[in-house]
């Protein structure tokens, strides 16, 4: 704001000349803040003698703006260095806890591969080396990584990515930035999604990198199985993007600390088990189609090339469901935010 | 003149009430509550209208023995034939020409004229039964070694055999004996079947059950202390174990009656829609009756839980996901085994053990339905698995025998007090630690 | 424990027997800390009628002691004591006590009287009792016309107030109001004071806390001073007022001609001295302000000085706090 001189009100009681009273500084000063006075006593006598209107002009900022990636990644970097360290968005300790605790139980295998490269035991390897069925196994086996591991980590993360900004209002501190809504959305998506990568994708590849280590493999085998791994880093990334849509989804549709965590697990795990329950009772296996789990194996079984489970339908149309679902997912996500009011809820 | 002494437990009813009250209309004013209902009730319809659509579509009878088909084209079927004994397979010999002759019966009636015959009697462990209906094994041209292909000495019968340390039934038949049951009823006998025990254990219990509290009752007491809105509560005189009490009499309020009139829906349409001899299945109503109150205690002991793990900790999702997943897992454990010593350390192994309960108590032939079913071999043409096998293994699948080897009515009871207890202990854990927290 | 439907009898709030011998609040050498950091350190001192302000400033530890006294923390030294009973340990004497916590958060989709109402009945009023106690003070704090309104669409004031009138509906003899003044207007604030004094002569206990000294000195003249956990005063406000009398107190005056206006207040007896920051402004040096705030005025009128403003730059919690903790204390 510049300063521009005091346009003149014209002479008389609002004149610069007309006697100074103090009567409206006086009413500007105790009559706002005091309230036990009889309030018949802050009525003015008297019309106010003098009056000033300042001409607002506001000057646009001529700063130059840091490029827009380069803001975003200090969003992105804010998220992904609080699971390392203080001073970034705190996780809570229980939630990096458990992050730890299953980055250590996915790497199972990776642990016993190696040891059956020490030992040389060929029997620890035939069931835990590297294998069609074993790279499925690492990123879509149901029991325990889907029940216990990759679903509960997502729930964990999502559960407060969003809403607890909205209930503690810090979504007005990015919005009062030169952030919009969307980059705000997609660095909190690809944060949560990076979280999530380094727990699914970074312990595949150290599984994978065992068995290269531990047993000495060259690159014929790794010219025969790298597709089988490039497969399962694939149905890696669609896992991680679909728990992350439907949870960024639920945590953006509600102000809870615990629906969005409850509410993602309720999913993945809910559907599943109506999906069992139909197939079991009926043999049907249309229900299928609904949970994302189950969809995100089919797929998988098929571009990793293993037995496939479902046999009543093709895999395209767990692929077309698995589209819808990110889609709705996504579009909620969108919808929601581009609307949300930035308020302390 | 003070006849009352001075304790704030004078008035406690008036508290309860008050409180319970207070918290089902907080429940009714949430737009979340109605939303997780909702989805719990589309959820479960799904597969209500799927069995819906299997009992209205019906099943279709198979000819298991191939009887009603007639090789020599005289127009007298197969099974016609062997039991009049002539040759199916020359048309000169033909039931025709007997004297006096006999009319050709249509086939159809050779689709499923051999029914299961074979029962349990006394405490043998080795027991001939069964009878073959349509005389093909009796009029079988074979020697006697053929159609006793059992052993037993006993021709066209069926063997019982016990195993002795398993205590499981074995069934062997002889040739042709029972081998062409009327498989659209069975299997729509043991589709109902499995789908009331089915939807009652894995879609009340598990997903109604254990689900609903997750949402409703993890924030009962929490989201009040990060609101600061306990402050209200805990200004009265009124003990914190009381008003952990009463939030989750109040959110029992809630859910008590939407599983009571979810079970009455469901009671009804399957009780219409199941086979049945008159207009309705009244028999299943005990199992019904069973799940529900199953439910209604699975979700007293999660909501303490769940209530209780909110207040220890801030991040009680933390412990309740995990602790969600493990129930999951001993659901499916109960199915399988459900003596499984693990079962006693959940809360789900015991609120099964009602439904099953009830169902070893309303359906008591089921042990011999599921021989009946699990062991038939499909006689038939082609080697299919046949409708009654798939229907009786997933009856299989979600029948069990209480766990605790104890009649019905008496593990029902067993269960139900174990539930309390463990509810009861939860209320006292989640109130003590509720007492000691520090409210800010 | 059957819910009594009939929900006929008296509630318990008005056969309670207090402990007459027992002071309403008592606390001995309580101290709170949050690991090596001091909330409440060392507090002794007992109340019994009257309202009491609580100054302090932000983090002096006043939520802390009212938090303490009503149980929702536990102290981590000393002795608290509510109608002679521990809060911590038994929540009956809240059946005598009325608290106004200083949470924003309430339940926006209750009506002030429904609001009332259920919490009346955790204090074991049964439905009809609670009704008629609901209407009662809601009536005293001046929300009757819009009893039936939803909280959500109340404004700060008005929500202030039916959280006073929930404390006040068991008709307590201890009220323990957590900043019920803050972020009201004028005349929200009016109404609070005018009920707060009106329970004073009631002769309730009232403990009542604010960081604003005028606030509390329109309320009452016994206040305790709380500063950084420790008890800076207790006692008459005039009392402690006499006390800081003592050292010198700043008058600034505004005026067109300081030096005019100088020549006349130099004349009076608790003048001790006077400088000029600049041409307009004058500053009195004194160490009675009360005597100097009593003639001012005429002496201003008197001579037909222009007055832009008086300010008193020390009359302040701030500047109080100041003196007593480099004083030494009361």
């Amino acid at each position: 704001m510049t300063e521009t001189p005091p346009v003149e009100l014209g002479p008389g009681e609002y004149g610069a000349e007309a006697p100074v009273t103090g009567q409206g500084r006086m009413e500007a000063a105790w009559g706002s803040s005091e309230g036990d006075e009889d309030l018949s006593d802050t009525q003015m006598t008297q019309p106010t003698s003098t009056g000033h209107v300042f001409e607002q002009v506001y000057k646009p900022w001529q700063g130059e703006l840091n490029p827009r990636w380069m803001r975003n990644w200090a969003i992105l970097r804010h998220h992904l260095l609080g699971i390392f360290k203080k001073g970034h968005r705190p996780w809570g300790m229980p939630t990096r806890l458990f992050i730890l605790v299953v980055f250590l139980a996915s790497l199972s295998d990776a642990a016993l591969t190696l040891l059956s490269g020490l030992l040389g035991e060929a029997s620890i390897h035939q069931l835990w080396g590297v294998s069609r069925d074993n790279l499925y196994g690492h990123v879509l086996g149901f029991f325990p990584r889907n029940v216990l591991y990759y679903p509960i980590v997502a729930a964990l993360l999502v559960g407060s990515v969003i809403s607890e900004d909205r209930q503690h209002g810090t979504s007005a501190l990015y919005f009062s930035r030169p952030i919009t809504r969307f980059d705000y959305v997609g660095m909190k998506f690809i944060s949560v999604a990076l979280i999530q990568a380094i727990v699914v994708l970074l312990t595949l590849t150290l599984y994978y990198l065992a068995e290269i280590i531990s047993l000495g493999r060259g690159w014929a085998w790794i010219l025969d199985t790298f597709p089988l791994f490039l497969a399962a880093f694939l149905s890696g990334f669609l896992l991680i993007f679909t728990y992350t849509s439907i949870g960024l989804a639920l945590s953006s549709v509600s102000k809870g600390k615990f629906f969005p965590g409850i509410g993602l697990l309720a999913i993945v795990l809910g559907t599943k088990v109506l999906a069992v329950l139909v197939s079991t009772l009926f043999d049907r296996e249309i229900l299928y189609l609904l949970s994302p789990y189950d969809c995100m194996a089919h797929v998988g079984q098929t571009i990793i090339g293993t037995q496939p489970t479902y046999d009543q339908y093709s895999w395209t149309w767990s692929l077309a469901s698995l589209v819808a679902m990110n889609a709705l997912a996504l579009y909620t996500l969108s919808a929601r935010v581009s609307t949300m009011e930035v308020t302390r809820e | 003149m003070q006849t009352k002494p001075n304790t704030i437990y004078r008035a406690l009813d008036r508290k309860a009430a008050a409180l319970t009250e207070f918290t089902m209309r907080q429940y009714r004013t949430k737009v979340s509550t109605w939303v997780v209902l909702g989805v719990g009730l589309v959820a479960i319809s799904l597969v209500m209208l799927i069995y819906i659509d299997v009992m209205a579509t019906g099943f279709e009878s198979v000819d298991n023995d191939g009887d009603s088909f007639d090789y020599d084209n005289d127009g007298y079927p197969n099974g016609q034939e062997l039991k009049l004994g002539t040759d199916p397979y020359m048309a000169d010999s033909n039931p025709g020409l007997l004297d006096p002759p006999v009319e050709p019966e249509p086939a159809s009636n050779y689709i499923d004229e051999d029914g299961f015959d074979i029962t349990l009697e006394g405490t043998s462990n080795l027991q001939s039964t069964g009878f073959d209906d349509d005389g093909d094994c009796y009029n079988y041209d074979g020697t006697s070694s053929r159609k006793d292909a059992n052993n037993n000495n006993i021709e066209c019968d069926v063997l019982l055999v016990q195993n002795r340390y398993t205590g499981e039934w074995e069934v062997v038949y002889d040739l042709n004996v029972d081998e062409d049951p009327d498989d659209a009823a069975y299997a729509a006998e043991a589709t109902h079947m499995a789908f009331v025990l089915g939807i009652g254990k894995m879609g009340f219990v598990l997903l109604l059950g254990l689900f609903l509290p997750l949402f409703l009752a993890t924030g009962l007491i929490r989201d009040e202390m990060s609101a600061g809105t306990m402050h209200f509560m805990l200004a009265k005189p009124i003990a914190r174990t009381e008003v952990f009490l009463y939030r989750i009499l109040g959110y029992l309020g809630i859910v008590w009656p939407y599983f009571i009139v979810l079970g009455v829906i469901f009671a009804t349409i399957s009780g219409f829609m199941g086979p049945s001899e008159g207009l309705f299945r009244f028999q299943d109503l005990g199992v019904w009756l069973a799940i529900v109150f199953a439910t209604m205690m699975a979700s007293f002991v999660y909501g303490m839980l769940f209530c209780t793990m909110g207040v220890m900790w801030r991040y009680g999702i933390v412990l309740a996901i995990p602790f969600a997943a493990w129930e999951l897992g001993m659901c499916l454990v109960s199915m399988g085994a459900p003596d499984a010593a693990i079962l006693r350390f959940s809360v789900i192994g015991w609120a099964l053990m009602i439904v099953d309960s009830a169902a070893v108590m309303v359906w008591p032939n089921m042990d011999m339905f599921l021989l009946q079913g699990t062991t038939f071999e499909d006689g038939g043409p082609g080697n299919f698995l046949s409708i009654i096998e798939s229907s009786a293994l997933a009856l299989d699948f979600f029948y069990s025998k209480p766990g605790t080897g104890s009649s019905g009515l008496a593990s029902s009871v067993i269960a139900t007090v174990v539930l309390l207890i463990q509810g009861a202990f939860l209320w006292f854990i989640g109130g003590a630690i509720f007492k000691g927290k520090e409210i800010e | 424990m059957m819910p009594d439907f009939d929900q006929d009898g008296k509630g318990q709030t008005k056969q309670w027997q207090p402990d007459l011998t027992a002071p309403a609040v008592l606390l001995e050498g309580v101290s709170k800390s949050y690991g090596r950091i001091f909330a409440l350190s060392n507090i002794t001192m007992a109340l019994n009628g009257g309202v009491t302000g609580v100054l302090g400033m932000n983090g002096a530890g006043k939520s802390t002691m009212f938090k303490l006294l009503m149980g929702k923390l536990k102290p981590s030294q000393g002795k608290i004591r509510l109608f002679g009973t521990d809060p911590w340990k038994n929540p009956a004497p809240y059946a005598r006590v009325g608290f106004v916590p200083e949470h924003e958060k309430m339940y926006d989709w209750m009506t002030a009287h429904q609001f009332v109402s259920t919490f009346a009945r955790l204090n074991g009023l049964t439905r009809a009792e609670a009704g008629i106690e609901a209407d009662r003070v809601l009536n005293f704090v001046g929300l009757a016309d819009v009893a039936h309104k939803k909280l959500g669409q109340y404004s700060k004031g008005m929500r202030q107030r039916a959280k006073i009138a929930h404390a006040l509906v068991n008709d307590p003899d201890l009220i323990i109001l957590d900043e019920p003044l803050q972020g009201c207007d004028p005349l929200a604030r009016t109404t609070i004071m005018n009920v707060i004094r009106e329970l004073g002569r009631m002769g309730r206990t009232v403990l009542v806390s604010s960081h604003i000294l005028q606030e509390i000195e329109r309320i009452t003249e016994q206040i305790i001073i709380l500063h950084n956990g420790r008890l800076l005063a207790l006692g008459n406000l005039h009392a402690i007022r006499e006390k800081l009398d003592q050292i010198p107190h700043r008058i600034t005056i505004e005026t067109d001609d300081a030096k005019a206006l100088a020549k006349d207040v130099i004349d009076m007896d608790e003048v001790q001295g006077i400088s000029f920051p600049d041409q307009k402004n004058l500053t009195i040096q004194t160490h009675n302000l009360g005597a100097i705030h009593a003639q001012l005025p005429k002496v201003i009128v008197d001579h037909a000085h222009k007055v832009h403003s008086i300010d008193n730059p020390d009359d302040d919690l701030a500047s109080i706090l100041g003196y007593l903790t480099n004083g030494g204390g009361v």
